[in-house]
Formats: C-alpha cells, structure tokens, sequence
C-alpha cells in the first residue's frame, strides 16, 4: 500500500548540499518514490526514517570520502613525522600542516558549493569531511600506537602534545571544517552564480 | 578493448538493458538488487550511472514526475552503442578465462 509519509526534511535538506543542483530532483524523487512506495509500507515510520537517512549518508560518504582520506593522510603523517623525528621546534611542521589541511578543507568545500549551488555546502562539505576523517585519523593512531610505543616513541608523543590530543584533536578540527569549510563555501557559490552557465558543462 | 568494465557497472549497464524505456533510477536500484540478491545503496548505483554516462556508454533525458514523488521528475537511462560494446567486451573476457575449465569448480580445499 503506497503512502504519503515524508521523510526528515533535515535529511532531504542535506542530500541537497551533496548532490549537483541538476540531479537533486530527480535522485530525490528517486528516493521518495521508493520510501513511500515499498519502504515505508513494508518498515514503518521509523525504519524507513532510518533507510532514507543511510541512503542520504551514502550520498555524503560519496561526495567527502576523498577529501576525508586526503585530511587524515596529512593528520596522520604529521603524527608519524613527529613520532618517528621528534622535534622541540614544532614550529615550521605546524604551519606546514595547518596550511596542508586548511587547503584540503577550502577545496572541499569550494568544491561542494560550486556542486550544489548552495552557500551551506561549503560548511556541510567541512563537516562532513572532518567527521569522515577523524574516524579514520583516530584509528590509523590507535594503529600506529600499537606499532610503535617503545619508549622513544612515546616520549616523542608527549614532546607533541600527548596522547590525548592524538586522539582528540579530529573531533575538535570538526569545527575547523565548518569554519574553513564555509568561507570556501560562499567563495564557491558566489563564483558560481558569477559564472556563466554555458562555460559551465555541467 | 577500450575499458574494462567493473563487475558493478556491468550490473548497472544489464539493468538499463534489461528494463529498456523503463529504466531510471528507482527501477534500475530495484532491478540490481533482484539479480544480486542483496539491498545495494542508491548513492553507489547513482554514482555508476554519473561515471558510465561521463564514459558515453549511456545518456540520460529527464521525463515527467508523479505525485508520489511530489512531481519530480525521472531521470531515464538508456544504453549507447558503446555500452553494448563494452557489456560484449566483458563477457567475452570472462568465457575466455573460463574456457577449458567445468563449472562448478570442484573444490580441493
């Protein structure tokens, strides 16, 4: 039996920030169709929420994975670099690094709002890439941890900032990628709408 | 050969095939999902139509909605010469590996 259940909006708002503005409808429609048409009558309310939020979630995997890899690459060679040569002089690797994973961030989300058309994207994109990434930077040091933890590395761990910055530094950068995430944004959107649409294949 | 096809891409590209001037992209996830008897995610089906239609294999036009999906409309696919070429292309690769060997394998392990 069909029915006219909705989905989160929320949702629905965030698969828009993923998608290019001229397959939205369409992929979209996909999904209603098929969460008011079979989902929704066989599940529920609530598992057909939960189906139509993993679908939108693999959406934004698909769009972020890339840049999300790129960050925790840099997060996670810097964490070796200061592991494997420990400094005192962190100075010249920090600006290195931030410069490195600010670049990735304001590519990610220039690149979403220029996808999208939307200002929100920018910082959707920084979010979403920074959340993907501290999953992967927080297990690839947990890895590294238990490679190496013979005493020369752990104190070069703790010359660095310490095992607790290791493994909560990714969650706090989460609001770098909003921030950095979002200037790159609107730069994005407002060169988009700046462009002429016939330079713009798609 | 000019591209080998993933065994994914095939499964996408017999879809269109299979559902001729039905195929968009709910049909072509459900069709995907009946051969291979498992739910694949709309993301990666969607992605694999991008990544074949950038490649010339299919072109898209978009048709009319339906209320159920609040007036949005379809995307419909359809399968270019060059994908059937290709869909050839990675059958014959395949009987060829398998050529002289009985199937089922009988296992040794």
């Amino acid at each position: 039996m069909r029915t006219v259940a909705t989905p989160p909006k929320w949702a629905e708002a965030l698969l828009r920030l993923f998608l290019r503005s001229d397959v939205f409808a369409s992929v979209s429609g996909d999904l209603l169709e098929q969460y008011r048409d079979s989902i929704h009558p066989a599940r529920g309310q609530r598992r057909a929420d939960r189906w139509y939020v993993t679908q939108v979630l693999g959406f934004v995997w698909r769009a972020e994975r890339l840049w999300a890899a790129l960050f925790a690459g840099a997060f996670l060679a810097r964490s070796v670099l200061d592991q494997l040569a420990p400094t005192t002089d962190f100075l010249l690797r920090s600006r290195v690094s931030t410069a490195v994973s600010a670049g990735i961030l304001m590519a990610a989300g220039f690149r979403a709002a220029w996808r999208s058309a939307s200002f929100a994207a920018g910082a959707a994109a920084g979010i979403a890439t920074t959340a993907i990434a501290a999953v992967l930077s927080i297990g690839g040091n947990a890895v590294l941890l238990a490679i190496w933890h013979d005493p020369r590395t752990m104190a070069g761990i703790a010359l660095s900032g310490g095992l607790v910055e290791a493994f909560t530094l990714p969650i706090f950068l989460i609001l770098a990628g909003a921030a950095i995430g979002g200037a790159a944004g609107v730069v994005g959107a407002i060169v988009k709408r700046l462009v002429p649409a016939r330079w713009v294949e798609r | 050969m000019a591209d080998v096809l993933g065994t994914f891409e095939q499964a996408v590209l017999l879809a269109i095939l299979r559902l001729a001037d039905k195929a968009y992209g709910r049909a072509i996830v459900e069709e995907i999902e009946t051969r291979l008897e498992r739910e694949v995610a709309a993301g990666a089906v969607h992605a694999t139509l991008e990544r074949l239609e950038a490649k010339g294999l299919v072109t898209s036009r978009l048709g009319s909605g339906t209320p159920i999906r609040a007036g949005r409309p379809r995307r419909y696919y359809r399968l270019e010469p060059s994908g059937v070429s290709a869909l050839n292309d990675a059958r014959a690769a395949v009987d060829h590996l398998w050529r002289g060997l009985r199937w089922p394998l009988k296992g040794h392990a």
